[in-house]
C-alpha cells in the first residue's frame, strides 16, 4: 500500500495517475480525507468553491465514499499510538502530520504527493528524521 | 501463458488504475482542473487554510522538546 496526498488521491479516482507512481494499492489518511471533505462540505469562496459547488451529486459521492479497489482510506486506529508518539517527540505537530508520518512508517517508509506545496516544512523534517522517503509525482 | 492468479492480479491492477467509473464527464473536468489545472494552487492554499484553522488537525506553533 502507498500513502498519497489529496492530489494523487483525486488523480487515482480520475484514473490519471503519473507513470512514476508504483503499481500498488493507494491510500489516503483519514485526516487528509477529512481536509478534502471539509472543503467539499464547507466551501470558502473563490473559484475553487464555485467549482466544487458545481460538482454533480455522483461525483461528490465518489469523493465522500471512494471505492476501496481504487482508493482506500487508511484506518487511523492502529496508527494512533505511533502518531501520538510522533506528535510528542516532534512537538505539537497536529494530527495531519503525525498521522501522515505514522502511515508512511507503516506502509513502506514512503509518502507520495501530487503537489510539492502540499508537503510542508515540518513534515519534510520529520520524514527525514524517521527515514521516510517523500516523493513528488506532479 | 498466464495463470489464474496472474490474471486476477492484472484485473486488480486495471481496477486501481482505471479510476472510479461513477465520475461524470462534468465532474471529471472539474476535478482535473482542481488537481492538474488552473485551480491547483488555490486547492493547495485551501488545504493549508483548513489545517491552519484547526489546532487539532494542524497543530500549533512549533514547540519542540530540547
Amino acid at each position: 500500500m502507498i500513502v498519497v496526498d489529496e492530489y494523487l488521491a483525486i488523480r487515482s479516482l480520475l484514473g490519471m495517475l503519473p507513470d512514476v507512481l508504483p503499481d500498488e494499492q493507494l491510500a489516503i489518511t483519514s485526516s487528509a480525507h477529512w481536509r478534502l471533505l471539509q472543503r467539499l462540505h464547507a466551501p470558502s469562496g473563490g473559484q475553487l468553491s464555485q467549482a466544487l459547488a458545481a460538482l454533480p451529486t455522483p461525483d461528490r459521492e465518489v469523493l465522500r465514499f471512494p471505492r476501496r479497489e481504487v482508493l482506500e482510506v487508511v484506518d487511523p486506529r492502529p496508527l494512533l499510538d505511533e502518531a501520538a508518539q510522533i506528535a510528542a517527540r516532534f512537538g505539537n505537530t497536529g494530527l495531519l502530520i503525525a498521522e501522515t508520518a505514522a502511515a508512511g512508517l507503516a506502509h513502506g517508509r514512503q509518502l507520495w504527493f501530487g503537489n510539492p506545496r502540499n508537503i510542508g516544512t515540518r513534515l519534510r523534517e520529520i520524514a527525514d528524521d524517521l527515514n521516510i522517503a517523500i516523493h513528488v509525482a506532479a | 501463458m498466464s495463470t489464474a492468479g496472474q490474471d486476477l492480479l492484472e484485473e486488480f491492477r486495471r481496477q486501481r488504475r482505471s479510476g472510479d467509473p461513477r465520475l461524470t464527464p462534468e465532474g471529471r473536468e472539474i476535478l482535473t482542473r482542481i488537481v492538474m489545472g488552473d485551480l491547483a494552487d488555490e486547492f493547495a492554499d485551501s488545504l493549508a487554510e483548513i489545517s491552519a484553522s484547526d489546532p487539532l488537525l494542524g497543530g500549533g506553533p512549533e514547540d519542540r522538546p530540547d
